[in-house]
């Protein structure tokens, strides 16, 4: 079944078109990811199925609901975590959580059990009382989170969901995402302009670019489309390279008698199968180097320039925003 | 059902922005700063020139109900900003996210600036008596006035989420709240009466709302002449309507 239904969407803003006859469709209990740099068009997409803004011509479905038709109960059934702060640092964590489960008319007699799992969830039981802007980046973010969590979605979206946060945040949050994928039965569309990210969580990614989808699938397969990993083989046996060929190995042109290229899937696990084989026939390797095919390389492939270049000067503005706000 | 939940949503949105004031009362007395000046240094001053005429009563006494109309508008008139700093953050978004209706948002947030007000007023009022200007104190006039003041926070906060709407800055915002407070202030009935006005002004001053709640205020803590409040209270809830209207139907611009 299909939660999220994308049909030619596209959204102008005066003469600049955000997103452009995007087309595309997330399954139900999936994680899908919309990667692309700043501009590319996530956020407005986004937005346009959560209804905040009019879309310009197209359609779409949030859990079957048409968002064009029944706004309101798109609202319903969808969780919103922006990528800027949304928790009210002026109130208690707790607070926060008891605002939106009524904004969300959570019944009165779900509230407290509905606040309290989501507290012992996203782990905030230190300082539920304690006022939101005294919080570290990574448990705001948990906080942001559990906010939509009291709702219970059926299709949530991450904006950006741990940009601004340091590496040990990132891999809790990386981690609350796919419990909640299977705890809470949620469908997850998240945007992203970290290919690592994408890479760690989504179960498909879609390439955005100038308001085009460019390329979807599993990050896995798009990487392999790629043409693959490289590993590269230096031996001090002349025979190497024709024994490789032997035993079956794609090698690149330039390969030579004792150092060789080879293209292969899943680089990693094949370096120990090739080097018992090239021992079994008598070649001894001197050294083993692997590149790996990246999402980078795949976003390089398809939208013709690597993702976050120039992106600094934002990305210092955010943070900068974001530590004046915590602090301020 | 629907009507209940109508009511829940506001008082949801009015509850939590009230919290804030509760965790946070710094806000309250800084705000009320200007206005205690008005009444301490401006009114004490000039009660003793008198170079207003003010009848048969004291310039404090007249000047009383003007002050008590600018500390609310004071804060009143920033709940836009509030909503732009909002909107900057993602905070507004996640709001608008939610299947709560855009105008219980904005009937939530003005009537918490009603509330708000009433504290703000509070301490005015305090310092009057402690002064001791003299005021018609029955719970009645108390009453009375304390409904002129919270549907006076609620059109000013219409009017600046209204603006809100449309300016999107903050910067803009701040330059806008400055601009508005003072000719509000001084092309209506709050420091001095109509009649000593030119006649530019006085045109100004009667279309101006300020000078309504002005009298309402003054007519019930200060005359006692009620042959005209029905007006007064009449052309304030007015304004409050039509300001409160306009804003919940500019209010989604804000985020596009």
């Amino acid at each position: 079944m299909n939660m999220i239904e994308v049909d030619n969407l596209t959204k102008r803003f005066g003469q600049f078109t955000a997103v452009d006859d995007v087309t595309f469709q997330v399954e139900k209990g999936e994680i899908f990811g919309l990667l692309g740099p700043n501009g590319a068009g996530k956020t407005t997409t986004i937005r346009c199925l959560l209804t905040l803004i009019p879309v310009t011509s197209g359609g779409a479905k949030v859990a079957e609901i048409d968002v064009l038709k029944k706004p309101q109960q798109v609202r319903e059934v969808s969780g919103y975590v922006p990528q800027d702060v949304s928790v009210d640092g002026d109130l208690t964590g707790y607070e926060n959580l008891a605002f939106y489960a009524r904004l969300f008319h959570v019944p009165a007699s779900a509230r407290k059990e509905r606040i309290r799992e989501v507290i012992r969830f996203m782990e905030l039981a230190d300082k539920a009382n304690q006022l939101a802007r005294t919080y570290s980046g990574g448990m705001m973010r948990r906080l942001e989170i559990g906010q939509v969590l009291i709702n219970r979605p059926r299709v949530l979206f991450l904006d950006e969901p741990s940009i601004g946060l340091d590496p040990v945040a990132k891999r809790m949050v990386w981690d609350y995402v796919k419990q909640l994928r299977d705890e809470f039965d949620a469908t997850i569309l998240l945007t992203t302009h970290d290919m690592n990210e994408a890479d760690h969580l989504c179960d498909r990614i879609a390439i955005m670019n100038g308001g085009k989808i460019a390329v979807i699938g599993p990050p896995a397969k798009l990487k392999t489309e790629l043409g693959g990993d490289i590993i590269t083989i230096t031996s001090d046996n002349s025979s190497c390279r024709q024994v490789l060929e032997q035993l079956g190995y794609k090698l690149l042109p330039h390969s030579e008698d004792s150092a060789c290229d080879l293209v292969v899937d899943d680089g990693e696990r094949k370096i120990p199968e090739i080097i018992d084989k090239l021992k079994n026939q008598g070649v001894s390797t001197v050294s083993v180097s692997l590149k790996v095919g990246t999402l980078d390389d795949v976003f390089l492939k398809y939208a013709g320039q690597r993702i976050g270049e120039g992106d600094m000067n934002w990305a210092t503005t955010r943070a900068t925003r974001r530590t004046a706000r915590r602090h301020g | 059902m629907t009507v209940i939940r109508f009511f829940t949503d506001i008082l949801t949105i009015t509850d939590f922005e009230l919290r804030k004031i509760w965790h946070d009362s710094s806000q309250i007395f800084i705000r009320a700063v200007q206005p205690v000046l008005w009444l301490l240094v401006f009114g004490q001053v000039f009660s003793k020139l008198r170079v207003i005429p003010t009848g048969n009563y004291s310039y404090i006494q007249f000047l009383t109900p003007g002050v008590l109309a600018q500390s609310v508008i004071f804060v009143a008139i920033f709940y836009g900003f509030n909503l732009v700093m909002d909107r900057d953050m993602g905070l507004l978004h996640k709001l608008l996210s939610t299947p709560i209706p855009r105008y219980s948002i904005v009937l939530g947030k003005t009537l918490s600036a009603g509330v708000r007000s009433i504290f703000q007023a509070l301490i005015v009022f305090i310092l009057a008596v402690i002064i001791r200007v003299h005021l018609i104190l029955t719970p009645l006039s108390i009453i009375g006035v304390l409904i002129i003041i919270t549907l006076t926070g609620m059109c000013f906060s219409g009017l600046s989420i209204f603006l809100a709407s449309f300016f999107k800055t903050r910067e803009r915002m701040m330059g806008i709240g400055q601009a508005i407070i003072m000719p509000l202030f001084f092309a209506s009935s709050a420091i001095y009466p109509i009649d000593i006005m030119p006649t530019w002004l006085k045109v100004i001053a009667h279309i101006n709302p300020l000078s309504y709640i002005v009298e309402a205020m003054r007519s019930m803590l200060v005359t006692a002449d009620y042959h005209r409040l029905w007006l007064d209270f009449g052309v304030t809830a007015l304004a409050t309507a039509v300001l409160v209207s306009l804003a919940s139907t500019a209010f989604s611009r804000i985020i596009r």
